[in-house]
């Protein structure tokens, strides 16, 4: 994937762009708004990350800009500003995601992959399946192989986003984001609880387990271990 | 703002009396001009009138009389009049005065056709006066020349009365303008004069003076009444701001320090890369430590000074959610968890901020409870609005510390090996006051039980 980073701390940028390098990406680097929208508009991006705060062009101005244009490229907003209302504003503008500095970069990696999966359009089918677990949207019906399992109505949304993001890494934070609607952190690890009873649900008296652990980044729902 | 000595001129009130008395002086200017004209017309032309007639009656005396007789009727006609009354003078074709009660043709002052006016010298008692008379002459057949005239010195007098009183009257109307106009600018000057040099001293850093306020309900005390409130306000966003800056500075110190002794350590561990590993793994933590505590400091100074953005909340979603989230948590640790929610619950605030204020509570709950506990949520509708309670099993608050816990970093000694940024209960009492929620901390007896009440709101 061909990600553009547009952000002006050159060290942060440089580590950004190593990092996404590694995980396989080609990486482009813009160091105020004006250069970002010119490569944005003049060059094959997949994805754009972009700081909120920008010389010469702001960050929100830039997406709105190249929104007008017509581009639908998936915008991942990083920003100092982390408030409730900062996010809103953000996404209005026409972001896709928004990450509050400072950051994980696994969580930015999971999320980047959300993203660039998310244009698939896999989001609207039925049926979801990860190896023999199979899950029915419009029954709500979960199986796997031959076994039924029950679920309450937050696990199944739990397990469909995990599922909907089969093999790639899903934070906490985007759980909690996508699936309670929470822009918060609390104070404990909540998440992990309802992690492990899903587990229980879905790989009890299975040999090879689905949901995987990712130290240090969050979980994979995914058929090799 | 320095006000100049010569700000008198400046104010309002002087310049509106000012304007006003210009305003009065013109109008009875006009007034008493109009009833000067009205009546200087009517004057002159009663004397013309009668001194017509006089002329009328007179030729036509001639004309019937001989030349001798109207002579001697002229004669009968002076020395029944005093020139006061009327004055008279007959002269021949050679200007010699034949009859009349003045001695010679007068030097005229101003002609106008037959129609002339003159000044003739009158005793007045011992003394004598010039008087004006206004007169008329004419000829009769055999070039003689007759005067009539009349005495118009009262009421050339009484035209001068009345332009005196007008002017007097304009001069007075300006006078009492302006003399109102300065006590009524000193007034509100030294009124204003008060109030800058106070906001004078609120600028150069005195936030608690306020505005000297007067008993009275004019608009000056209203307006500096409301100013007093507004400066109240600021003081105490100003006091709030500080707070959260002091307490920003103390919760980013100290783990600060802690980051600076893992790198420290990172780096002295050489070649140990196992002991390396542990010292970046804590910098790693700290640092999500850190955003954690900056977060809610930052949610608590959004929620302190309101200025967040408002929906309708279904209170009973919310509450079962963040009830449902924690559930698995609380059994986890061997708690039983109770979740009481009436439905249909609704109110004006902010989702995320109350979301968070309740998980808080609910975080609190497990966190400070021991195995065999038990965790009541509830929400239902009471005689105010609606009300959040949640109840734990666990240690509690001694009743004199309650107030000191809602207040920012206070963690009691006994609880300071567990996580957390110790801000938990700060943001509660910032969400609830944020929704009006009247925060009430009480013994359940044993634990802890927080309730928060809402007042019924419009929506």
């Amino acid at each position: 994937m061909h990600i553009l980073v547009v952000e002006d701390d050159s060290v942060a940028r440089e580590y950004l762009a190593k990092a996404l390098r590694e995980a396989g990406h080609t990486v482009d680097g813009a160091a105020n708004g004006v250069d970002g929208l010119h490569i944005a508009t003049s060059q094959p991006i997949d994805l754009l990350i972009v700081d909120r705060m920008l010389p010469k062009l702001d960050g929100l101005t830039l997406i709105q800009s190249l929104r007008a244009t017509g581009r639908k490229t998936p915008v991942l907003i990083l920003s100092a500003l982390g408030d409730v209302d900062d996010r809103i504003t953000g996404l209005r503008a026409g972001g896709d995601d928004y990450l509050t500095k400072p950051y994980h970069i696994a969580e930015l990696l999971a999320r980047i992959d959300a993203l660039i999966r998310r244009g698939d359009g896999s989001s609207a089918d039925r049926k979801l399946r990860v190896a023999d677990l199979e899950l029915d949207r419009m029954t709500r019906r979960v199986t796997r192989g031959s076994k039924k399992i029950a679920l309450t109505a937050r696990e199944f949304q739990l397990l469909e986003f995990l599922m909907r993001h089969g093999g790639q890494v899903v934070t906490r934070t985007m759980l909690l984001e996508s699936v309670w609607d929470y822009h918060f952190d609390p104070q404990t690890n909540v998440i992990d609880v309802h992690i492990s009873r899903l587990r229980f649900a879905i790989d009890k008296g299975f040999d090879k387990p689905l949901l995987h652990t990712v130290r240090g980044a969050g979980y994979s729902l995914r058929e090799d271990s | 703002v320095k006000i100049p000595k010569f700000a008198l001129l400046a104010t309002s009130s002087f310049r509106l009396a000012l304007a006003y008395s210009v305003v009065f002086a013109c109008v009875s200017s006009l007034l008493l001009g109009a009833v000067y004209l009205a009546v200087a017309g009517i004057v002159d032309r009663e004397t013309s009138n009668l001194i017509e007639a006089e002329v009328q009656g007179l030729r036509e005396q001639y004309l019937q009389l001989s030349h001798d007789d109207f002579i001697a009727l002229i004669h009968e006609r002076s020395e029944q009049q005093d020139v006061r009354g009327a004055v008279y003078l007959l002269v021949d074709p050679a200007g010699q005065a034949v009859a009349g009660n003045i001695p010679n043709w007068p030097a005229v002052v101003a002609a106008r056709g037959t129609w002339m006016q003159f000044t003739l010298t009158v005793a007045f008692g011992e003394d004598t006066r010039e008087h004006q008379i206004r007169a008329r002459q004419f000829v009769l057949p055999g070039g003689y020349r007759m005067l009539v005239g009349h005495d118009v010195q009262e009421r050339q007098d009484l035209k001068r009365l009345l332009l005196s009183g007008l002017f007097f009257a304009v001069f007075l109307t300006l006078l009492l303008g302006v003399g109102g106009g300065i006590l009524m600018g000193r007034r509100i000057l030294r009124e204003a004069r008060a109030m800058s040099a106070a906001s004078q001293q609120i600028m150069s850093g005195d936030l608690s003076r306020r505005l000297p306020v007067r008993n009275t309900n004019d608009e000056l005390n209203t307006l500096a009444r409301e100013i007093n409130a507004m400066l109240e306000k600021i003081e105490q966003l100003s006091l709030a701001m500080r707070t959260v800056l002091d307490s920003a500075a103390h919760d980013l110190r100290t783990p600060l320090n802690r980051l600076q002794r893992a790198a420290e350590a990172a780096l002295g561990a050489g070649g140990d890369s196992s002991q390396s590993q542990a010292a970046l793994e804590q910098v790693s933590a700290e640092v999500d430590a850190m955003r954690g505590t900056l977060d809610a400091l930052l949610r608590i100074v959004l929620a302190e000074t309101g200025t967040v953005e408002r929906e309708t909340v279904d209170l009973s979603a919310l509450v079962t959610s963040v009830a449902e989230l924690y559930e698995p948590l609380a059994q986890e640790h061997g708690l039983t968890w109770v979740a009481t929610v009436q439905s249909g619950i609704v109110l004006r605030g902010n989702r995320q901020l109350l979301a968070q204020a309740v998980a808080n509570l609910a975080d609190n709950a497990v966190k400070f409870s021991s195995p065999g506990g038990r965790i009541e949520v509830t929400l239902r509708e009471c005689a105010t609005g609606s009300e959040i309670t949640v109840q734990d099993t666990g240690i509690g608050i001694p009743a004199n510390r309650r107030a000191e816990v809602l207040g920012r970093r206070v963690r009691l000694e006994e609880t300071r090996h567990l996580p957390g940024s110790g801000l938990g209960l700060s943001l509660v009492a910032a969400v609830s006051k944020l929704h009006n929620a009247h925060l009430v901390l009480e013994d359940a007896e044993p634990g802890l039980r927080v309730r928060m009440i809402f007042q019924a709101s419009e929506s």
